[in-house]
């Protein structure tokens, strides 16, 4: 089960990065939520869990709900990014099963997975719905890989990083204006 | 008691000021009053004791006590004497925001908590309307987050002893990205308000932040604190070379503030590199500089800057000896012990810092110039900004004991 939670995150998190559409954000966005809400709950962190998911709720429903609803998945040119999400999933699983030791492979896996792509997603957006979506996902993986803490980190890197994912997404795209 | 205090308290301020924005003499009471109140509860506070209200442990430590004293003082000086044309209820709105934060920071009881106040922080910062698109405004400080966060992960793993340094390497190069140097110079615009700047963002946010990564990383990876060190180092050198020729050689006088920020980084980050007592307290000092001199003279050059007015009065020339750091403001004791800390550690180390001190003087007789000819309110500030420096330059030791140092 950790292993599919663990790959559940990469894969919302290689969406976030190929997509450039609110439905494709909303869909990777929710797959990162889901992938850390599962590796809480299989760590026995139940309501950690929990708000992980109302977090990741609001951030997916925030973004179907206005703007104009297109996946735009892949678009022409995409193929740095295609790359990128692979290069970097391998990479976080060679760190995570063979580099270290001890249980919470998956949970390594997915952290290191959603930070590694998320950075290379804020270098490389100029979107005004991309970039808060990565910063979201950034708050969902920080709390998470919380769980990584020796004696636990408590509910609250949950609870921050909840409300940050569903406040990121409300943030309004609009371009530059004038100061 | 106290850290929950000073973390809602000015929050509670700003979301007055928010509301009373129609009444701007009424938002300034409201929001003044609750910031001061805010200041009680951080001065209350007992450094080392948590505090358990809410089931998190919160305790503030004597350092970050310090400079959450400091940014509370130049929020005051900013406000207080501003500009004629600027709203100064909006000012102190995210002023105060920022303080909450920043107290946050200081009291939260893990590092994981400290980088997610700051996205926090960086999400608000971004949702400020500015003349930068959102992507912009957001990038540099959620990569800050990513690497931060990264280096966390590292420290946190068990496994190859190269993880510890990889964990280093996360915790520094997201702490350049934070404060914006080399190598993630933060994109600006000179004629962007000033709640939305990033300049004035960093100034104020960054050194509590700065000290909070430092100080736990260092607990958080001990096996690699030499390595953390060096690169500190490295980095800092860097960037005082870089910040202090690019302000001198810059065309664009906003841009040679800029520039001049990131030269005060490099400083910072040199003096937390060096861990020596000396270190530390010449990292504070620099830090006391960068919020009570350089943050309010830039502030208030802003508009002599927009008018391209340049002034040799005496005045100017006072603010050049202070923004170069040279005798008797703060900032000349900063270097002292900074230097004293270098020669202990490594004496080439010193000598290095030494010339890269020199380079301080050219951009800042630049940068003492273009503050114009101040009137008003803003030639009260600056006479306090001076006299301030000059009294933490010839007695520091007040601000070394409040930081425990």
């Amino acid at each position: 089960m950790t292993e599919a939670a663990g790959f559940a995150a990469w894969v919302g998190a290689a969406v976030i990065v190929l997509a450039d559409g609110r439905r494709g954000l909303a869909a990777g966005i929710g797959l990162v939520a889901l992938g850390f809400t599962v590796l809480a709950w299989t760590d026995g962190l139940w309501p950690a869990g929990a708000i992980l998911l109302a977090g990741g709720a609001v951030s997916v429903f925030t973004l179907v709900r206005a703007g104009p609803q297109q996946w735009g998945l892949m678009p022409p040119a995409s193929t740095p990014r295609l790359i990128l999400a692979v290069v970097v999933g391998i990479l976080s699983l060679w760190v995570a099963a063979s580099v270290t030791t001890g249980p919470g492979a998956s949970l390594r896996f997915a952290s290191l997975a959603v930070l590694g792509l998320m950075a290379g997603r804020l270098l490389q957006s100029q979107s005004p719905t991309a970039v808060p979506t990565a910063a979201a996902a950034l708050a969902l993986a920080l709390a998470g890989a919380s769980g990584l803490a020796p004696d636990g980190a408590g509910w609250a890197p949950y609870f921050v990083g909840s409300v940050i994912a569903a406040g990121a997404s409300m943030i309004p795209a609009e371009e530059s204006r004038g100061a | 008691m106290e850290p929950e205090l000073a973390v809602a308290l000015p929050a509670t301020g700003a979301l007055f000021t928010v509301a009373l924005r129609a009444r701007p003499r009424a938002a300034l009471i409201a929001g003044g009053a609750l910031g001061a109140a805010g200041l009680v509860a951080i001065v209350l506070s007992t450094p080392g004791i948590a505090s358990d209200q809410i089931g998190l442990g919160l305790s503030i430590s004597p350092l970050s006590r310090a400079l959450l004293l400091a940014a509370a003082a130049s929020l005051a000086l900013v406000v207080t004497f501003a500009p004629q044309r600027a709203e100064r209820a909006l000012l102190l709105t995210w002023g105060l925001a920022g303080i909450a934060g920043m107290a946050a920071i200081a009291a939260a009881p893990s590092l994981d908590l400290v980088i997610l106040v700051a996205l926090a922080i960086a999400l608000l910062q971004a949702a400020v309307a500015g003349r930068r698109p959102l992507a912009a405004r957001l990038r540099a400080p959620a990569l800050a987050v990513a690497l931060l966060g990264a280096g966390l992960v590292f420290a946190r793993i068990d496994g190859a002893p190269i993880l510890a340094k990889l964990a280093a390497v996360g915790l520094v190069a997201g702490l350049a990205a934070a404060v914006g140097i080399l190598p993630y110079i933060h994109e600006f615009d000179p004629d962007e308000v000033t709640a939305a700047s990033p300049i004035a963002w960093i100034a104020f946010v960054g050194p509590i932040l700065a000290l909070e990564v430092v100080t736990r990383a260092r607990d958080l990876i001990p096996s690699a604190a030499a390595a953390f060190g060096a690169m500190l180092i490295g980095l800092g050198l860097l960037n005082i070379l870089w910040g202090s020729l690019a302000s001198w050689f810059s065309e664009k006088g906003a841009s040679a503030w800029h520039f001049s920020f990131m030269a005060d980084w490099g400083l910072v980050m040199c003096a937390f590199g060096v861990p020596v007592a000396d270190g530390q307290a010449a990292a504070l000092l620099v830090m006391y500089g960068i919020l009570l001199s350089r943050l309010p003279l830039y502030l208030w050059s802003r508009q002599s800057l927009r008018e391209r007015i340049q002034t040799d009065r005496p005045i100017n020339l006072l603010a050049a000896a202070m923004l170069a750091g040279s005798a008797p403001f703060a900032g000349f004791a900063a270097r002292v012990l900074l230097l004293r800390g270098a020669t202990q550690l490594y004496w080439p180390l010193a000598l290095v810092i030494g010339i890269g001190l020199l380079l301080w003087l050219p951009p800042s007789l630049r940068l003492g110039r273009s503050l114009g000819l101040p009137k008003g309110r803003q030639a009260v500030g600056a006479g306090i900004a001076l006299a301030l420096s000059v009294a933490i330059g010839l007695y520091p030791q007040p601000i070394l004991s409040l930081a425990g140092l």
